[in-house]
């Protein structure tokens, strides 16, 4: 019997997600092409929202060979006057799969800038050209780069590099990739026209292929107020999360040798001067609030051991047992290894105790997240079980997984704070949907910001009726953190939210001429796939974008009803316009009469209270 | 039979005459009446309305007095200021407008003639079963049949027997005619309806369901045998041929009978004869309270072992239906619908033939018209 023996190999990220493209929206030459300009756009408009910067993006495709039936290779370029990137940093940044600026928690377009190295990668793999990258930090110079990826390596290659005077900043990337054009055309135009009804305060403009271009000039002048880097909301929290940010909270025992002894003497001033023991620790007494925390667990470490510098150049720190408050040592001179007790009432005991076992939890609680303060820290200990001193260094992993869990569960937490979200504002949605469709009338609204998951989210919606909007409504449209969703919209939440809507409540019927505009922001949209189409339903969302629906809805149909009462008053006023008159022809005859009644009476009032009807219809409409 | 010549006579046309002018100026004025509160309600700034008594179904109710149904005291306001009534408003304006004419010229129109004449005054019907029930609302507005306004339905049942009637329509007033000269019968159209009956030797008049038994009768003599006036209905009877058979049974003294198919459907042209319809519950004088059915009966069919055929599902329905009727709770009509459910089966007036083309005029009916008398 032959046995086939396993080979278990460590792969790279960039070997990873090359047999793994699917999921990131790499899936065929027309998607690719959609999912890279995508990608190219965002982390453009993401550069210039970071520095606060108004947007210009020029998005250029051009095919290689036009005469060529598609699929073809096309050279796809995104340029924008944002910050640019260091010359030291862009060959990681483009030739390495993982390597980002944006792993703060707060909303952004993209997460890591995984996406446009994949876009490079898939060019690389289907044309074999390298990217050109060209960036400028101060207006003056430009570094020109070309570069390649080294898949198995996970590092980039550059061929070449050259740099060159420019006037202008900004960042502007260049691709080589097979695509399908004549495929992913209107989801491309369609992903530029939506883009910028959500991001007003941008100037978008695309040359196609063949030759056309599309211009969207931007009609805001301010830029929405960016958002800013926070701690993680206890609700959002997992158990690895955790276990990193205690060893972030940890010290490590400073290694005791010739320049750390020298450092503590600088400290100390005693560069030059041999003191005893006493004296070592008189002057460390005097001079303990200046004292850095390294020199301080070194001070510590020396009132227990009751040794001066010379003597604690002989010795090395084995292991510092809290537990039975002994310190164990290798004593160099003795060859062997000794132990001394600890006095647990000393301050030292106390500061080697905050090294060794890091901090207490209330400490923890309240440093390392939002929306912790001491009382609810304390409160929060006790409902967990815990100590409220407990040290968190101390923790076994089951006390881990209880603490998380608890932290997740505990209901008496303030809702994650939401200064890190970067919302539209009503404002612009609003000015964008009046200029994009002419509406006859247009709602919008923020809702408060809600959290589902300890993830802080804030739902934006507007509706609008009639003017340049084709009938067959409503037509949707999907945004996330800025984003227009155009894919997989049928397993969307948005739309299960309108499907589920009965407009006939809202007297709106047949195939009427509106849309929606929803936007969700959150600093982690929880999407359905990886290749962000469609945002799963989380109740928490759907219910926050029921909300804002319904209050939309009922405006809307406080205008339909306007709008249907002026209607219905024409319609009646026309109506008596045309029967009363034959009425009193017929009844003259039948009454024997020469002349007809004067009914003009009747309708001259009508017409009156139609036009009244129609006026007030006019003022909801500007409102 | 002779021409009217005596002074007695004349006198008597002059009278009749003045009998259908009388009539004819109650209808001018009534719809003058209507066309005056219009006019006014319009020139003082009103929007006119007026008053329909309600045919729904819970508004008809069944009057043991008058043996007939009629309907309740419920009646509805059309008004010109509503919007959704203002069209029917004017169709019905526009009817009485144009009965008004009829009614001042004498002369007569179909159902269907007034769906098109109202074409030529912009006024819309969809199609004609709007215009009718227009016509429908007319009649219970002044409560008056659509034939007083000289609107006639199409269907033609006929008539024949020695009958002397004088017509009153435009250009044959005057003139005298005898209802026994054409043995095809005579159709019982607007001039036949709105003639003045005169004189006849007849003793009984004989409804029937039929057409071809119509023609048998005729041929058989069964006028000369019987004294009788024989009328066929075309099945289910129209409202002229009603009003004929009522006026020839109050103005000329004469006895109904009716005869019909055996089976339910049979049985109710009879009761409708005798008691009217519910569609007709807001109009009178269309009901001859004292008609008999005489057959066929369902206990004809065992008692003449007539052959038959098995009763349809709907047959079966219909006769559930009319037990709830409260005309169908006594007497021969709740007998034989009982008898009809019992045999599920029933027998046409042909049936007879099975004995003789001539069985039904020379047994069957006689012993009928024997019967009758003792109903």
């Amino acid at each position: 019997m032959s046995s086939i023996k396993e080979q278990f190999n460590q792969i790279s990220p960039s070997e990873f997600f090359y047999s793994n493209r699917d999921l990131a929206g790499f899936s065929n030459p027309t998607r690719s092409l959609y999912t890279a300009v995508r990608e190219f756009v965002e982390n453009a408009l993401d550069a210039c929202d970071q520095k606060g910067i108004l947007p210009d993006v020029h998005l250029i495709i051009k095919a290689v060979d036009p005469d060529k039936p598609d699929p073809k290779p096309y050279i796809l370029t995104v340029k924008d006057n944002g910050p640019g990137i260091d010359a030291e940093h862009i060959p990681l940044a483009f030739g390495t799969v993982l390597y980002g600026s944006k792993f703060g928690l707060k909303q952004a377009r993209g997460m890591f800038g995984l996406g446009a190295t994949m876009a490079i990668l898939y060019g690389q793999i289907t044309t074999n050209k390298p990217v050109t990258v060209k960036s400028s930090v101060d207006g003056v110079t430009q570094d020109v780069f070309e570069l390649l990826l080294d898949i198995q390596k996970n590092k980039p290659v550059i061929v070449k590099h050259t740099t060159k005077e420019v006037s202008k900043k900004g960042l502007s990337v260049s691709i080589c990739l097979e695509g399908d054009y004549s495929k992913a055309g209107t989801k491309i135009r369609d992903y530029v026209y939506e883009t910028s009804l959500i991001t007003p305060y941008a100037s978008i403009t695309f040359d196609d292929p063949k030759g056309q271009k599309f211009s969207h000039p931007r009609f805001v002048k301010e830029i929405p107020p960016p958002p800013t880097i926070i701690r993680p909301h206890p609700h959002g929290i997992d158990v690895e999360r955790i276990r990193r940010m205690i060893v972030e909270s940890q010290f490590e025992i400073p290694t005791i040798d010739d320049a750390m002894i020298e450092k503590v003497r600088k400290d100390l001033g005693l560069s030059v001067k041999n003191l005893s023991f006493t004296a070592i620790m008189d002057k460390a007494k005097k001079k303990w609030k200046t004292l850095s925390r390294q020199v301080r667990v070194v001070i510590s470490l020396m009132s227990f051991l009751k040794m001066d510098f010379e003597k604690l150049n002989k010795i090395r720190i084995e292991d510092i047992d809290m537990i039975n408050k002994k310190l164990h040592y290798w004593d160099f001179g003795d060859s062997q290894s000794k132990s001394v007790d600890m006095d647990p009432e000393s301050q030292y005991y106390k500061q080697l105790t905050n090294t060794v076992q890091g901090e207490p939890l209330t400490t923890f609680l309240t440093k390392r997240f939002q929306r912790i303060g001491p009382t609810t820290a304390v409160k929060f200990a006790e409902y967990a079980g815990f100590k409220p001193e407990k040290r968190m260094g101390t923790l076994s992993n089951q006390e881990l997984v209880n603490l998380s869990d608890a932290l997740q569960k505990f209901e008496d937490f303030m809702a994650p704070d939401s200064t890190c979200l970067a919302p539209l504002g009503a404002d612009p949605l609003e000015k964008g949907i009046k200029k994009f469709f002419n509406p006859d009338f247009s709602a919008v609204v923020q809702r408060p910001a809600s959290a589902y998951s300890g993830f802080p989210f804030i739902v934006e919606m507007g509706i609008a009726y009639g003017g340049d909007i084709k009938s067959g409504g409503p037509h949707v449209y999907r945004y996330a953190n800025r984003i227009p969703l155009l894919y997989d919209e049928g397993s969307d939440v948005v739309l299960k939210v309108v499907n589920e809507t009965d407009w006939g409540r809202y007297k709106i019927k047949g195939e009427p001429p509106f849309i929606i505009v929803s936007h969700i922001c959150s600093t982690r949209i929880p999407y359905k796939t990886a290749g962000k189409e469609n945002v799963a339903d989380r109740p928490e969302i759907e219910r926050e974008l029921r909300l804002a629906l319904q209050l939309l809805s009922r405006k809307l149909a406080a205008y339909m009803s306007k709008r249907g009462q002026a209607d219905m008053a024409k319609k009646r006023a026309n109506l008596y316009a045309k029967y009363i008159p034959m009425i009193a022809e017929f009844c003259t005859e039948l009454a024997a009469k020469k002349k007809e009644p004067n009914y003009k009476k009747i309708l001259e009032e009508n017409a009156i209270e139609s036009k009244q009807t129609v006026k007030e219809e006019n003022e909801i409409g500007n409102n | 039979m002779k021409l009217a010549t005596t002074k007695k006579e004349q006198t008597k046309i002059k009278e009749r005459s003045k009998k259908a002018d009388e009539k004819q100026k109650n209808i001018l004025e009534m719809l003058k009446s209507h066309g005056v509160k219009i006019y006014d309600d319009l020139d003082n700034g009103q929007f006119p309305k007026f008053s329909i008594p309600s045919r729904s179904v819970s508004n008809i109710v069944y009057d043991k007095k008058l043996r007939q149904y009629i309907l309740g005291s419920n009646a509805a306001v059309r008004s010109s200021r509503n919007s959704a009534q203002l069209r029917s408003f004017t169709q019905l304006m526009w009817l009485a407008f144009f009965a008004n004419r009829l009614t001042q010229e004498r002369k007569s129109s179909t159902l269907r003639d007034i769906y098109y004449s109202s074409q030529a005054f912009a006024i819309e019907f969809e199609d004609q079963s709007e215009s009718d029930n227009i016509i429908v609302d007319l009649e219970a507005v002044t409560s008056k049949p659509r034939e007083d306004f000289h609107i006639f339905p199409e269907e033609r049942s006929s008539i024949f027997g020695d009958l002397t009637i004088e017509y009153t329509i435009p250009g044959y007033e005057g003139k005298k005619m005898n209802l026994s000269n054409h043995p095809d019968g005579y159709s019982i159209g607007p001039s036949l309806t709105t003639a003045e009956l005169v004189d006849t030797s007849a003793e009984i008049v004989i409804a029937i369901e039929k057409g071809g038994l119509f023609t048998r009768f005729v041929e058989e003599q069964v006028d000369k045998k019987f004294k009788s006036i024989i009328i066929n209905t075309g099945g289910q009877a129209p409202r002229s041929t009603r009003t004929l058979l009522k006026r020839l049974h109050e103005e000329m003294n004469l006895p109904v009978i009716v005869l019909t198919d055996g089976d339910v459907y049979g049985e109710h042209i009879a009761m409708v004869i005798k008691s009217g319809s519910a569609n007709a519950a807001h109009l009178r004088d269309l009901t001859v309270p004292d008609a008999k059915w005489v057959g066929v009966w369902a206990t004809d069919i065992e008692k003449y072992k007539l052959p038959t055929i098995p009763m349809t599902e709907s047959d079966i329905k219909r006769c559930y239906d009319l037990q709830k009727d409260p005309r169908y709770q006594d007497g021969v009509w709740k007998k034989e619908l009982d008898v009809f459910l019992r045999l599920k089966r029933k027998a046409e007036l042909e049936a007879f033939s099975k004995y003789g083309l001539t069985n039904i005029t020379d047994k069957y009916l006689p012993q009928k018209l024997e019967l009758a008398k003792s109903l």
